[in-house]
């Protein structure tokens, strides 16, 4: 979605330079944006009006009405009863360990198998690509009896692990294509002047692919934090749980919290939105170097 | 290429940091004096602030300590079979009855075998007949009879709740009979209001679905129906009944037809805003319309039922791999005390063992509709329990009777044939 209203962003700017003209249908697809944004606010808009009301508030007036006065009560009171720097915590080492990891590995795959051209290379991507496809359901219980055996159960590491291995089959499968159209003329250079591969990776193609890995960095990380179904099984006691993990001790068995759950919503969203935001500019640049390449 | 080097920076700073503090998981085992304790009652919910009170007591009379952790309903539903499996197992924790749960658990040999338990403690004594049924289980799982494998603290049932100034302004009285309701509910829609609040997208409809089906049903009916002991006929009288009244009550504009895609909650707060003047549904939302709702309200049975929709609530278990089960059993023996009990009771919750005499007037109502469901043998369980399907199958059913897109004839069997799929399944 981001990507989506950048280049749209960028070719209205880019205009002026070219005709002037056609200006109708340029206010066509920017009408069009701003509906298709509306309607992706239109969630979140929900959460930041019900974070900041009280449970009276919208039992009277519902979902869609605005807060008669300004309630916090919902937010504190998530934030202290799950601990929720600790959460906040959590996230970010888990989610950061697994983008670092994740590229890391995927650029090391990527290189062997784009660059260094392995026999029966698409093979091995579609068999790395299993990691990424299969549901997370079906590795649920190997997953558990193997972490069980080797005694990381109820540890963050099981969910480093197993996400850098999911990230980076993902990373793996993107980088080996860009690799593969790396030009050839650079390496032959490289190797000409001595380089050994492990120079050539690391003085050749990892600054000229660092756009790329960023956005793979920046993308595994969001969707690391995301993750819910992994870390809720492996992460048993509540001093290692996740902020999505934390999210739903807000919903009981036949009641739900509204406004609580809102304001819970909000601060486990707010997180990655910074994020997103510090990084916007990488993202829209590494995304273009890719297509480039 | 500053950038480039800042970002690398960035980068390598995060990877560092993040090595270096590695700090991570609690160990598996405890000491012999601590009780492990998982629970996922809100802390200022009825049960929440009984059981605060019940692990005070407990430190103080065991000298142990609590280590508690509150957990969410969701972790423990989807996560249970595999920490019992583990060295991570609670001592005692709080889980939910049902044969998809604690019958599936103990059937593989996860939970605690409690029948001498409940025999030194008594709990058996405290526990009216039909709040025992969800806390036995035989060796396939399946509740009723067989052996313990929990102890129900709280319990919960379904009962008619009404807007007492709605009424008021439309000079009516609290039925008493199920004829009288329907004519309450006519002289609602004889002022143009829509008189019963409902959701056919969550649970709300299938339980008055059932109700009306026990208002023609016995203990025997409701056996067959939940512990297969019998072949449960879709086309007699008892679900006849109900699928044709919801039709009657729909056409009647009793019903609204909207509902098909509301859920509870929204059902729920349309009642606390008084948009409609009557809600059928559990005693879950007593303390929520207590502290949300401005209109004077109260609550009744079902008229013209002897049995309603209800049950034990979730209940303590101990895993087979807890560590210190002894503790585990003296902390259940405190909560079902007549002091914690009325804790439960005072804060909107529904004790099962409580002296009606502890209880504040407030929550009388609520206490006292459950005793006399209990004592007449009137709790009845749910319509979506028997099959791990139903719940989902059942609304189903109910949005398209709504809809008017199938009759009730058509609605039933289909119901009835995928009942009977589903307790195939189970009963084999």
């Amino acid at each position: 979605m981001a990507t989506e209203l950048l280049t749209t962003g960028r070719r209205i700017t880019k205009r002026p330079s070219g005709l002037n003209r056609k200006k109708t249908s340029d206010w066509v697809v920017l009408a069009v944006a701003i509906v298709l944004g509306f309607f992706i606010a239109v969630p979140f808009l929900m959460i930041l009006v019900n974070s900041f009301k009280s449970p009276e508030d919208y039992a009277t007036s519902g979902p869609l009405s605005l807060p008669t006065e300004f309630y916090t009560d919902g937010l504190t009171a998530f934030w202290e009863r799950v601990n929720f720097p600790e959460k906040l915590w959590n996230s970010i080492y888990i989610s950061g360990l697994v983008a670092v990891f994740a590229v890391v590995i995927s650029m090391f795959n990527a290189f062997a198998l784009g660059i260094g051209r392995v026999k029966g290379r698409s093979w091995i991507v579609v068999l790395i690509l299993l990691a990424n496809m299969l549901p997370q359901e079906v590795l649920l219980y190997p997953l558990y009896f193997m972490f069980k055996q080797v005694g990381l159960y109820d540890n963050q590491w099981a969910v480093i692990i197993i996400f850098t291995v999911i990230q980076s089959a993902f990373g793996t499968y993107l980088l080996a294509s860009v690799y593969g159209t790396f030009p050839k003329g650079l390496l032959e250079a490289a190797s000409l002047d001595g380089a050994s591969r492990w120079r050539i990776l690391w003085t050749v193609v990892f600054p000229i692919s660092r756009p790329t890995l960023s956005v793979l960095l920046i993308f595994f990380f969001i969707w690391t934090w995301n993750e819910f179904l992994i870390p809720l099984t492996f992460l048993i006691s509540n001093a290692t749980q996740t902020v999505p993990v934390a999210i739903t001790v807000l919903q009981g068995d036949r009641l739900m919290d509204v406004t609580t759950t809102s304001a819970s919503a909000l601060l486990g969203l707010i997180p990655t939105l910074i994020f997103f935001l510090i990084f916007q500019r990488t993202l829209t640049r590494g995304i273009t170097a890719g297509a480039v390449k | 290429m500053k950038r480039h080097t800042r970002s690398a920076a960035a980068l390598a700073a995060v990877g560092i940091g993040a090595m270096l503090l590695s700090g991570c998981s609690g160990g598996a085992s405890h000491d012999e004096d601590t009780l492990v304790l998982w629970h996922y009652e809100n802390a200022d919910s009825a049960m929440g602030i009984a059981w605060n009170k019940a692990i005070d007591i407990f430190e103080e009379e065991t000298g142990a300590k609590v280590q508690f952790e509150e957990k969410s309903f969701e972790q423990i539903r989807s996560t249970a079979s595999q920490v019992l499996n583990s060295d991570e197992a609670p001592d005692i924790l709080e889980y939910n009855k049902g044969n998809a749960t604690a019958g599936l658990l103990s059937s593989q040999g996860l939970l605690t075998n409690l029948d001498e338990q409940v025999k030194k403690y008594g709990w058996d004594e405290k526990l009216a007949p039909s709040l025992q049924t969800t806390a036995r289980y035989n060796e396939d799982g399946i509740m009723g009879s067989g052996s313990w494998y929990g102890v129900p603290n709280y319990g919960e049932y379904v009962e008619v709740y009404y807007n007492k100034d709605m009424f008021a302004d439309a000079g009516l009285e609290v039925p008493t009979t199920l004829d009288e309701f329907e004519s309450v509910m006519q002289a609602f829609v004889d002022e143009g209001i829509t008189p019963l609040s409902e959701a056919a997208a969550e649970y709300p409809l299938g339980q008055l679905w059932y109700q009306l089906a026990l208002t023609k049903a016995d203990r025997d009916w409701v056996d067959a129906y939940q512990l297969y002991t019998d072949d449960v006929d879709f086309e007699g009288p008892e679900i006849s009944y109900a699928t044709e009244t919801i039709a009657d009550w729909t056409d009647k504009g009793f019903i609204s037809p909207d509902s098909t895609g509301l859920k509870a909650e929204d059902a729920g707060v349309a009642f606390i805003s008084g948009d409609y003047p009557i809600f059928f549904s559990g005693s879950w939302w007593y303390n929520r319309f207590n502290t949300e709702m401005d209109a004077d309200w109260g609550t009744f049975l079902f008229p013209g039922a002897e049995m309603s929709p209800g049950s034990a609530g979730n209940m303590w278990s101990v895993p087979e791999k807890a560590q210190n089960k002894d503790l585990a059993y003296k902390f259940i023996d405190i909560t079902m005390r007549p002091e914690i009990q009325a804790i439960i009771g005072n804060n909107g919750g529904v004790p099962v063992a409580a002296n009606e005499e502890d209880i504040d007037a407030d929550s009388q109502e609520l206490i006292a509709n459950f005793n006399t469901l209990t004592e007449r043998d009137g709790i009845a369980f749910y319509p979506d329990w028997p099959t791990a399907t139903f719940y989902d199958e059942l609304n189903a059913g109910l949005q398209e009777l709504l809809n008017g897109t199938k009759s009730p004839a058509e609605v039933q069997k289909q119901l009835g044939e995928q009942y009977q799929a589903g307790v195939d399944d189970i009963v084999g």
